[in-house]
């Protein structure tokens, strides 16, 4: 009836329904932003803490590991086959890497794994440099290094195995985009002073593009630990590919005594490097072969001398479920398997592995980073008390400017309730006129929050390149090499739901106000 | 149909001025043909307007009855209130009181919008009926050219013309008018009075305040106010009403 058209009239002849929407789009917009990039870096947290670790992780509680890892794997992938997909064991230690060509030296957190079942339980394969240009040259076995150098042609190539690789690589990619790019620069050499995307050395012996030098085993470095990240979310590289490294670290003994040996240094080859876009991870992971490592910290069997062994250790079991398995079933499953594994050990236990077996623990991936998810999941519920503070501002807002509205129009009120129209028809304009500005304002500002989450990261490249100060998301804080830019459609219906429910809250007292003008006293005067 | 449309007996009005009380009407009656054409007239301040307000269900007297086609219109229910002064009456105000936001069309619609129902509306027969006969209405006072103008694009005449098609849409039985002419200059006030009087010729009541004993001449009858009491004037021209 006449609320609608003249809610309809007021809204779009009023400069002051404009600022309302205004103040509403404001809002909206403040609110979508936030719960977006809050939202969207709890959902990071979780997805990268999944594909950092896997499913269930059957884990010691001591740095010297549990013994029968390998049995236990054996009961899993014989007798649970339903529920795991695949398990495979880890070594944690700790260490430093050094490059002695260049005297680099980083802490690092070492994990020893079997690379080919790694792969398989978590994502950590996808982050792989190299072996996404060239695939199937990175393994963490003895190898020595591919050199470039010159074919027949005289002209500038790889090892044989690289140029296959490449040319396969070449025939899968679906991205034309990144063979331009390849194409425009395969690789820089060594020594290049602006560093590049792939470096390879040159034999100072041999003009042929071939592998050189010692063989050593491989190792996969994190990438923010060797290459500087660019503006642009990418790293530029100067050490070359199967560049030497060494890395150092400290064997501990069934019982957890240090062995009181000097440090074990182990000389590696650069196989590749690794990007799980969690910074902290990327900052310091090394990764080298399970078994290798195994035997450099005395984690694997050996005899006693009176004919009985000790056992070999790791530290975790990494556990994929099947597709479809619920988590917490297949962990519950899991941790009954255990139980009834310690059971049956055939073997009389000594003390220093009955121990590191009592202190075993088997968790999900989420309980894992319980305390982490917590806290960050935390914030967000602090979040929605500041947004709910906003809210009440913006009903607030509303409210003044209604006011401000209904006491002009007391005289167009006053000859509506002359014309006969009733208190609340005339509260009813009101609402409606409050529903329509929240509605505009809402959809304005989801509109622009929307737009500004999705370039969020192009806006924070163009304001740093304002001045450097400006730069609000740093992956050293935040993990993430990039500020979450999803905008979930769920969020956007529930923000303009509530602020249309705001403005029409806060609309509510000026509208009862308007219903009750008295209309002698409204048509009085002039 | 009864030759009374309205009677008002004993009309006390007064109004509080923080601990004065000032009286303005104190047994202001009255009694008002079909087809009538009264003038009320009186000092400024008499409370000619307050009883214009009393008559068409604005305002409520303190004490006294006002009987319309022989229903109390103070003791019934506000929705009957409401519909009284949406359909029995039609009001002209001296500062014409169009809305600024609708146009000149919009404005003659108004009362017919707000007496329609949200079932009306949608169906749609409410707004094209209401714009036909607004139309027709706006065509009536002389104004069909400027349907899509707004009220501060008109000439103060023009626009007391469109307060008076839109007091009319309704086809109010009692018209109000409070100094129709008040704001305008002789010429103007000129064609609106013709226009009343032409509309009372038609058969329409009409009570109408105004200071000005020209423009008091038009009508059958003239009332004064004073000392919050209705005293009947001799009419000074040979105009009587026609029944
Ligand atoms: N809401 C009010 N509060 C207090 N006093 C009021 C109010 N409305 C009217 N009055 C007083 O009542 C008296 C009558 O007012 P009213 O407007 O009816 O006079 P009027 O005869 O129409 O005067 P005018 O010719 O100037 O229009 C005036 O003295 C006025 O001050
Ligand atoms: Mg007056």
């Amino acid at each position: 009836m006449y609320k609608w058209f003249l809610a309809w009239r007021y809204l779009h002849t009023k400069l002051i329904a404009f600022f309302a929407v205004c103040a509403v789009a404001l809002c909206v917009f403040m609110v979508l932003v936030a719960m977006s990039v809050m939202g969207g870096f709890v959902d990071k947290v979780r997805e990268r803490s999944r594909g950092l670790l896997s499913d269930v992780i059957v884990e010691a509680g001591t740095m010297q590991g549990f013994p029968y890892y390998q049995k236990f794997i054996d009961v899993l992938m014989s007798d649970h086959r339903d529920v795991v997909q695949i398990a495979t064991p880890t070594i944690v230690a700790y260490g430093i890497l050094r490059v002695p060509d260049t005297t680099l030296t980083r802490p690092a957190d070492v994990r020893g794994i079997k690379l080919d079942e790694y792969v398989q339980v978590n994502t950590f394969g996808q982050g792989f440099h190299y072996d996404r240009y060239y695939p199937g040259t990175t393994h963490l076995g003895l190898q020595r290094q591919p050199f470039a150098g010159f074919d027949a042609d005289g002209a500038l190539t790889l090892p044989p195995d690289h140029v296959k690789a490449n040319e396969k690589w070449r025939r899968a990619e679906t991205d034309p985009k990144a063979i331009a790019d390849y194409d425009a620069e395969p690789f820089r050499l060594r020594g290049s002073s602006e560093g590049g995307d792939r470096i390879f050395d040159v034999d100072s012996t041999d003009i042929r593009a071939v592998y050189g030098g010692d063989a050593f085993p491989g190792v996969i470095v994190g990438c923010d630990m060797i290459n500087e990240r660019t503006r642009e979310g990418g790293y530029k590289r100067w050490d070359p590919r199967g560049i030497r490294m060494t890395l150092t670290t400290i064997a501990i003994t069934a019982s957890g005594n240090l062995t009181g040996e000097a440090p074990v240094s182990i000389p590696l080859r650069l196989a590749d490097d690794s990007h799980t876009g969690v910074y902290e991870v990327d900052v310091k992971a090394v990764y080298v072969d399970f078994d290798m490592l195994q035997k450099k910290l005395g984690m694997n069997a050996m005899p006693r001398g009176d004919g009985t062994f000790i056992q070999a250790r790791a530290k975790q079991i990494i556990i994929r479920l099947h597709e479809g398995i619920e988590l917490n079933a297949g962990a519950d499953e899991i941790r009954t398997a255990w139980t009834e594994f310690l059971a049956a050990l055939p073997v009389q236990l000594d003390l220093n592995d009955e121990r590191s077996l009592g202190f075993v623990r088997v968790s999900t991936w989420e309980e894992m980073q319980s305390t982490f998810i917590g806290a960050v999941e935390k914030e967000k519920i602090l979040m929605m008390v500041i947004l709910g503070v906003i809210s009440i501002v913006a009903i607030v807002l509303i409210g003044c400017v209604f006011y401000m509205i209904v006491e002009k129009k007391t005289r167009d009120i006053g000859v509506l309730k002359a014309l006969g129209a009733s208190g609340t028809g005339i509260a009813g304009i009101f609402i409606t006129y409050a529903a329509g500005v929240g509605a505009a304002g809402s959809i304005l500002g989801a509109g622009f929050g929307a737009l500004f989450v999705h370039y969020i990261n192009e806006i924070q490249a163009l304001l740093e390149r304002v001045h450097p100060q400006l730069r609000v998301w740093n992956p050293e804080i935040y993990s993430f090499d990039r500020i979450p830019n999803v905008v979930k459609p769920d969020d956007v219906i529930t923000i303009v739901l509530v602020a249309i429910t705001a403005a029409v809250i806060g609309a509510t007292i000026p509208a009862i106000i308007a219903g009750r003008v008295w209309p002698v006293k409204a048509l009085r005067y002039e | 149909m009864s030759k009374y449309l309205l009677h008002a007996r004993g009309i006390h009005k007064s109004y509080q001025m923080g601990r004065v009380s000032v009286r303005v009407l104190q047994g202001a009656s009255l009694d008002l043909r079909n087809g009538e054409f009264l003038v009320v007239m009186g000092a400024s301040g008499c409370g000619k307007s307050t009883l214009l307000h009393i008559l068409g269900g604005l305002d409520t007297p303190d004490r006294g009855t006002l009987e319309f086609d022989r229903q109390d219109v103070f003791t019934a229910s506000d929705a009957w209130r409401r519909t009284y002064r949406s359909l029995s009456v039609g009001f002209i105000f001296q500062f014409y009181h169009l809305l600024p936001e609708c146009t000149v069309l919009e404005n003659v619609m108004m009362p017919r919008l707000v007496k329609a129902s949200a079932m009306q509306w949608l169906l749609g027969g409410a707004k094209r009926t209401a714009r036909r006969d607004a139309s027709a209405m706006l065509d009536r006072v002389g104004l069909a050219e400027r349907l899509q103008h707004r009220p501060n694009e008109l000439s103060g005449g023009e626009r007391q013309r469109v307060a008076i098609a839109r007091a009319l849409i309704n086809g109010p039985r009692l018209l109000l008018a409070d100094e129709p002419t008040g704001n305008l200059d002789a010429a103007m006030g000129e064609e609106i009075l013709r226009l009343l009087v032409e509309l009372n010729r038609g058969g329409q009541t009409i009570v109408m305040v105004t200071h000005d004993p020209k423009v008091a001449s038009h009508a059958h009858r003239r009332l004064h106010i004073r000392a919050g009491v209705i005293e009947e004037a001799k009419a000074r021209n040979g105009a009587r009403p026609e029944r």
